[in-house]
């Protein structure tokens, strides 16, 4: 198995951001939000990424942070890091580059609240469609407001 | 015929009630064969009959803005039309009804099921029952033709229009199957599909459009309508066994024989269900298009062959 | 007809699990879809974050009912990586032979479904009579039917005596010969051929453009199988083969299936015949250092991603799973406009949907208002501009 080295993915990800190697099959290459489109033409044209495995978030309490996890035939795990600020969590969609992202990206924004332009249609995914708006679950921050209703049946005074 | 003896013959044995309780067997038959086929035990012999009754002892529920008269009055009507049919068919022996153009008759009742099954789907207000119902006319449409066709074979060969007329002309001469294979095999595909039985259950496709036309259905209208289609696989199997392996035919119509020529009619439709449940258990469902191509093509062209050799037959054998 | 809308679902006969689409359809041809999934939605990833490790491992068995070990191993084997534990080789070996023993009882059971989904229900019948086997077998080997609790962090909590695989051995034997039974079945059963052949194909490049994984994809000749890409538990000492196929239809994905099926008895055979002595586990400390690790695992509905984030202490700071079922929507989504509503079932099962897993896609699609008719290529291009055209809006 020849994977992809750290050398190789500089390279070609020259003007990008700084790479480092997490593992033997693990490459990670983190960048700013506004170059992400450019990351990802690169690691499908010159590195022969042909798949995307995941996009990962995390909110660390002060930021976001977006992992696009990419792989190919050279079986390495492309992994392309962004942080984006809690006050403007907005990037762009990339779901024209790459379609599986039509849904993820979805999903992130139900459940964290990051907005994704260019994506034809942001709406309920995952969460029930009467779940109040504004409401981003697996954020950090977030805690469960007893008087509000969070959809589904209303409870019954028995 | 003796009124009182014609009333007996209609309504008790061999008329509805035997109708009714063989239809009954068949189905317990049928579901116990395709159990072994499939490594399971399956039902007790009393299990049609216990389904019966509990549905027709169960709440019936129906959505409000359909024609509530209609929806209680269809399944009656397929009842007693597939109830009438096997008046026409012989059983013992020839049918003391029989009449020129009672084959004729027979079909046409037995059509009426599908089409009341298709309009039970289109006033019960409801997608899948719309969609199930126009599947079950368009299927009607398809083999059909084919059906009738490889039906009407063994009237021709014997020259007359009268079920029992031609039972009479077999007893003289061969089975109709010998020389008509083709139609017999057309007719058991055709009733496969007239009984919607896989792989012609496309207007109830479980799967995809929950129950079709029987979606709404319930209680009562459920048990009457199902019984009907249930005793229609006992008229069309008693049909295709009188036209083409000789139904009960027998030598005299004295006691023995009437009981002699009972025997073979339970035996000859037993086989051709034997057949029907083989095919229901072998095989997976068919697209509604799929059928289309596979009735206008292979049993539209089957039966049209099978019509012209019986045609052709006679002036060869003759000349 | 005019255009009409059919709700499948949430309750409906064809569905395992609630999901509703809502077809709209021109007599029998959809013309488009929309999804709704969040019908199962449990809140699990967030839960994970206020529960210690250990706890964790019960939770995540409970993600999904058919595919619970292999989201209880990805994360056991991530967590292990973060705190660079060694785990003996008879637990790998273990939780090998549980994760292929599921893959089987996964696989007999979409045959099942899938063979209902076409109203073949003789052949249902046969599958889940020899999934009853694989059934037994993973009661008497772990206690439970699902849900195996076979795993912790550092190693398996139970094991297995010399008579125990004795007996095993024995019971698994017959699926030899049934499973070579059913790859001719479906090659030679027409009504099998004629609802599957062509149905929902997907050719290469498709499949990797709208990101499918398992085996909806290595029927399309994708060779991608995380058991020999990073490889994990037991997989790089047993000899196997990854199944592809060149149909990228459903015919195709079902025959990939059924050779996955030969493939993992053989596996779980060696490893049973083979299984190293030794201890079952080792001590894991309570905390885990700062790190990321993605964890993949190829579950039998395709390749499971667990990302995870510790912190320094005895939580995740972050669990973000991505499972096979919603990477393999997209593709469903692409190829169903243009197809008739009798293949929905067939394509949907194809791609063997674990809405547990998932609860948690959706895609709407608006079409053109043609309606004309088309031959199957000009469905299947069609699909592919309807798909590429809601794109470039």
């Amino acid at each position: 198995m020849t994977y992809l080295t750290s050398a190789e993915v500089s390279e070609a990800m020259a003007d990008i951001g700084p790479v480092e190697a997490i593992r033997r099959n693990r490459v990670q290459v983190t960048t700013t939000p506004g170059r992400i489109r450019a990351a990802l033409r690169s690691a499908t044209s010159r590195l022969q990424c042909d798949h995307l495995v995941q996009i990962a978030t995390i909110d660390t309490g002060h930021e976001f942070e977006l992992f696009y996890l990419l792989t190919g035939a050279h079986r390495t795990v492309l992994s392309i890091r962004t942080l984006l600020p809690r006050d403007r969590p907005k990037i762009r969609s990339v779901h024209d580059l790459l379609p599986p992202a039509g849904i993820y990206e979805r999903q992130i924004h139900d459940l964290l609240g990051i907005t994704f332009d260019g994506h034809p249609n942001l709406g309920r995914i995952i969460l029930n469609e009467d779940w109040p708006e504004g409401e981003f679950p697996l954020r950090k921050d977030w805690k469960m407001d007893p008087a509000k209703s969070y959809g589904g049946a209303p409870e019954e005074v028995r | 015929m003796d009124p009182l003896v014609a009333v007996v013959y209609a309504l008790v044995f061999p008329g509805l009630l035997f109708l009714f309780a063989y239809a009954l067997f068949l189905q317990f038959v049928d579901r116990k064969v395709t159990a072994r086929l499939q490594n399971r035990v399956g039902p007790p012999w009393w299990q049609p009959f216990a389904d019966l009754v509990k549905l027709l002892s169960k709440e019936d529920i129906t959505p409000e803005n359909v024609d509530h008269r209609a929806m209680r009055v269809i399944p009656l009507l397929a009842f007693a039309a597939v109830a009438t049919a096997f008046l026409y068919v012989p059983v013992l022996g020839p049918s003391p009804f029989a009449f020129q153009g009672d084959l004729i008759v027979v079909l046409y009742l037995l059509t009426l099921p599908t089409i009341l099954l298709f309009l039970l789907g289109w006033l019960s207000r409801n997608i899948f029952g719309t969609i199930g119902g126009v599947r079950a006319a368009t299927q009607l449409f398809i083999y059909e033709v084919p059906f009738f066709l490889a039906l009407l074979g063994p009237a021709i060969a014997a020259g007359v229009w009268s079920i029992s007329g031609i039972v009479e002309w077999q007893r003289a001469n061969l089975w109709s199957i010998v020389f008509q294979p083709i139609g017999f095999v057309v007719a058991l595909i055709g009733l496969q599909a007239k009984l919607e039985r896989t792989p012609f259950d496309i207007p109830e496709a479980e799967t995809e459009i929950v129950a079709g036309p029987w979606t709404e259905l319930t209680g009562p209208k459920l048990a009457v309508m199902r019984l009907s289609i249930d005793m229609a696989l006992v008229v069309g199997a008693s049909l295709v066994a009188a036209l083409f392996l000789g139904g009960p035919s027998v030598a005299g119509t004295d006691f023995v024989g009437a009981a002699i020529g009972f025997g073979m009619f339970l035996a000859k439709t037993l086989a051709i269900l034997f057949l029907l449940t083989a095919i229901r258990a072998a095989m997976g469902r068919i697209r509604i298009d799929q059928l289309n191509r596979f009735g206008w093509t292979y049993m539209a062209g089957a039966a049209l062959l099978q019509m012209f050799l019986v045609l052709l037959l006679p002036q060869v054998v003759a000349g | 007809m005019s255009e009409v809308l059919i709700p499948i679902g949430p309750q409906h006969p064809a569905l395992k699990e609630p999901v509703s689409f809502r077809v709209i359809a021109e007599g029998e041809l959809i013309k488009r879809l929309e999804l709704d999934i969040s019908y199962n939605h449990r809140g699990i990833e967030k839960a994970a974050e206020s529960r210690d490790f250990v706890k964790v491992v019960p939770l995540l068995e409970r993600v999904c009912g058919i595919c619970s070990h292999s989201h209880a191993t990805a994360f056991v084997k991530g967590i292990e990586e973060v705190m660079g534990l060694t785990v003996p080789r008879r637990a790998q070996y273990l939780r090998t032979v549980i994760g292929e023993l599921e893959r089987m009882h996964s696989h007999l059971l979409w045959l099942g479904v899938a063979a209902h989904e076409i109203g073949f229900n003789t052949l249902f019948m046969w599958t889940w009579r020899d999934r009853e086997i694989v059934q037994d077998v993973l009661e008497e080997l772990t206690g439970n039917r699902v849900n195996y609790g076979m795993n912790e962090i550092g190693g398996v909590r139970r094991d297995v005596s010399e008579a125990l695989i004795a007996r095993t051995l024995i019971r698994l034997k017959p699926l030899h010969g049934r499973f070579t039974k059913y790859a001719e079945i479906i090659e030679g059963e027409r009504t099998i051929r004629v609802r599957f052949k062509g149905i929902g194909r997907l050719s290469r490049e498709e499949a990797l453009r709208y990101g499918t994984v398992g085996p909806t994809a290595r029927a399309s000749s994708v060779d991608y199988d995380i058991r020999k890409d990073d490889p994990y538990a037991a997989y790089e000492e047993i000899p196997f083969k990854i199944v592809t196929d060149d149909a990228g239809d459903v015919l195709g994905r079902t025959r990939v299936r059924i050779g996955e099926l030969e493939e993992s008895v053989r596996i779980t055979e060696y490893a049973l015949r083979n299984l190293p002595a030794g201890s079952l586990k080792v001590t894991s400390p309570r905390v885990a250092p700062k790190a990321d690790v993605v964890s993949r695992y190829e579950a039998p509905r395709g390749e499971l991603v667990h990302y995870i984030r510790t912190s320094g202490g005895d939580h995740v700071e972050r669990l973000d799973i991505r499972t096979p079922t919603l990477a393999n929507w997209t593709s469903v989504a692409a190829s169903l406009p243009g197809n008739h509503i009798a293949d929905i079932p067939v394509v949907v099962a194809a791609i063997d949907p674990c809405l547990s897993c998932t609860s948690r896609i959706t895609i709407i699609d608006s079409g053109t208002d043609e309606t004309s008719v088309m031959t199957w290529d000009e469905l299947r291009a069609h699909g592919r501009k309807f798909y590429r055209g809601r794109e470039d809006r």
